[in-house]
């Protein structure tokens, strides 16, 4: 990896420079809390934000998008099209890179490649920006609180100055043309230090560190654990809206007024929605909310890591600010933790 | 699952009438202007309430309803309506829920007299406690809300028309909700129905900046005492979320029970 390191004026000339040639996305303020938003100026950008209501998902995966369109009259189905304007997020923290990095491995599956996502994907830049723990964030627990892989630039803030890790082409030739990068000096790199460490002795140490969470699981499968957790949610989907690697979804055709002429959506959907698991005839493989609730908590902690080695949850604490029913993955780990113990 | 209406390669003979309601939903359905011509295109609508005085057709195929049932009368006029349609949809909240009509079914006979007195005119018919239409008949559809949206209506017909097997959906509303990128109220101490109403209509009041008054209609999925709890918990007393529920779920027994609360 290639590091360089900027001067924190030199930031607007950075975002400038990306402004000639892409649609540039950063967190933005938005009522008490922020979202990820287009952004005009870099006056607009709120780059020490905390964490946003919903994640740079949208940008990926749509919530609602048209996959193609149908004339009945004339028996025709649109091709594919998909004119995709090329975006850079810029300032995403590490857990969000990561959750990008996840839903690559689901949509970029060479068995069955989604073109859409594909399409948003390959025009998105990334430009990733340290950041400080709140209380809700658990990334370090997730193995998310890094970002290996997954950027053109990474930001890390040593104080006045900025610490760029270079992970593209693009993104060094942006920075090269915007900014005066220097070599790090020695002094550098123990500033990257420190603030590696403080941020590290940031994190709310009430969230419990349960290593054998997965295998745990496995084990209290029918603990009343769930019945609890259950009995409290809304049914509202508000955890995988807010999720940035929830990525079900769901297929319908709308008709246009004249009956003939329509499109083919996609929506989001949610495993914590009643109808989820519903099939012809009107089973219901997930009848209630304690088997959905305890589905979900699975596929986070529990069944991606089987087949992908990871968590598909990066401990990003939105559903926790999300779920009215205080329903989320810091509870697991508590109650977890106290059955191991 | 909704099966199309036979037509035998004719348009469907479609009727639209009001009960007990403001008339709100059906000036909707005018108000789809730049689509509304279309729409007629697809089907023969052979009587519409609003725009005439005559009476039920004999033979229809699809009957659009809309008003909650409080009288005799409106009882008859739907079971007439029900032999002979082969759908019927329904409109707004006052049909799906009783809507407004609806909060007089509390005290019934009392409210009754308290806007009568111990005379009840003609005018007014033989009055029965506010029921919702599937209350009485079988529905086919239902088209939520206060008013209705109309393309929500225009998607209801086209069930009919061409066919669909999408389910009415049960979650409810705060994932909608966040998918506007909006704080939530409680957050405020401000109360809002978002947590036990039916999804569907996109979270559009708190997406305006007004918390959700439940006109969507409680959801069947909706866990009502966990939510109490938890507006409770977050100092909103939850019999002001009962008393709110009120307005537009009075008559369904399981969220706004007759007897206590
Ligand atoms: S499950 Fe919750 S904490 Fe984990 S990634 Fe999703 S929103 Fe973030
Ligand atoms: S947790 Fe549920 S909604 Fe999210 S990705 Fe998994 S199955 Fe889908
Ligand atoms: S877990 Fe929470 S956010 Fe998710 S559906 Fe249940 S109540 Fe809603
Ligand atoms: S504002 Fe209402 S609909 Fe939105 S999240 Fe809060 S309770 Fe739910
Ligand atoms: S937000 Fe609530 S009150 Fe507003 S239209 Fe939707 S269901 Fe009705």
């Amino acid at each position: 990896m290639l590091y360089r390191v900027i001067d924190d004026q030199e930031l607007p000339a950075l975002v400038e420079a990306f402004m000639e040639d892409y649609e540039v996305i950063a967190p933005v303020r938005s009522g008490a809390s922020y979202a990820f938003h287009h952004v005009d100026s870099f006056d607009q950008i709120e780059l020490d934000y905390t964490t946003t209501i919903t994640s740079l998902k949208k940008y990926v995966l749509p919530p609602k998008e048209t996959l193609f369109t149908f004339d009945a009259d004339a028996n025709e189905v649109t091709d594919f099209s998909l004119t995709v304007r090329p975006r850079v997020i810029f300032g995403a923290h590490a857990c969000d890179i990561n959750a990008l990095n996840s839903l690559d491995l689901v949509f970029e599956d060479s068995r069955y490649r989604d073109p859409y996502y594909e399409a948003r994907r390959e025009g998105l830049l990334i430009v990733g920006i340290s950041c400080s723990p709140t209380e809700t964030c658990f990334c370090h627990l997730m193995e998310a609180d890094e970002a290996r892989t997954g950027y053109d630039l990474f930001l890390q803030d040593i104080g006045g100055r900025y610490l760029v890790s270079i992970g593209s082409v693009t993104g060094a030739n942006v920075l090269e043309s915007a900014c005066n990068p220097r070599e790090a000096t020695d002094e550098d790199r123990i500033a990257f230090r420190q603030a590696t460490r403080k941020r590290q002795d940031s994190f709310n140490k009430d969230i419990p560190d349960v290593q054998e969470i997965a295998m745990l699981m496995d084990a209290f499968h029918s603990d009343p654990f769930w019945d609890e957790l259950g009995s409290r949610c809304l049914a509202c989907t508000a955890c995988s809206s807010v999720c940035p690697t929830c990525y079900c979804f769901d297929i319908a055709d709308v008709l246009d007024a004249d009956g003939r002429t329509g499109r083919r959506e996609r929506v989001w959907d949610a495993c914590t929605s009643p109808q989820f698991a519903m099939v012809t005839g009107g089973h219901n493989f997930r009848d209630s909310n304690r088997n959905r609730v305890r589905h979900r908590m699975y596929h986070k902690l529990n069944g991606f890591l089987a087949t992908h080695d990871r968590m598909l949850c990066t401990g990003c604490g939105r559903c926790v600010r999300a779920c009215k029913a205080h329903i989320s993955p810091i509870e697991v780990l508590k109650f977890f933790e106290e059955k191991g113990a | 699952m909704s099966e199309t209406v036979s037509l035998h390669g004719k348009r469907p003979r479609v009727i639209i009438i009001g009960l007990a309601s403001c008339f709100g939903c059906q000036l909707q359905i005018t108000n789809m202007e730049p689509h509304l011509l279309e729409l007629l295109d697809q089907i023969d609508l052979v009587h519409w309430q609003l725009a005439s005085s005559d009476p039920l057709p004999e033979a229809f195929d699809i009957a659009v309803v809309e008003g909650a049932v409080t009288t005799k009368e409106a009882l008859e006029t739907l079971r007439k309506v029900r032999r002979r349609a082969s759908a019927v949809i329904t409109i707004g909240a006052c049909a799906a829920t009783a809507g407004i009509p609806g909060m007089a079914s509390r005290d019934f006979d009392d409210q009754v007299e308290s806007v009568y007195g111990a005379e009840v005119p003609v005018a007014a018919g033989s009055l029965v406690r506010p029921m919702a239409v599937s209350a009485v008949i079988p529905v086919d559809w239902e088209v939520r809300c206060c008013p209705i949206d109309p393309a929500d209506f225009m998607m209801a017909l086209q069930r009919f028309l061409t066919g669909s097997n999408r389910l009415a959906p049960t979650a409810t509303l705060c994932g909608e909700c966040k998918r506007n990128e909006r704080g939530c109220f409680y957050g405020r101490g401000q109360l809002c129905l978002g947590l036990v109403t039916r999804s569907g209509c996109g979270a559009r009041c708190p997406n305006l900046g007004r918390p959700c008054n439940g006109c969507a209609g409680v959801s069947p999925d909706a866990n009502v005492a966990a939510a109490r709890v938890l507006a409770e918990e977050a100092g909103v007393p939850a019999q002001r979320f009962d008393v709110a529920l009120q307005l537009f779920n009075a008559t369904n027994e399981d969220v706004c029970p007759s007897g206590a609360r």
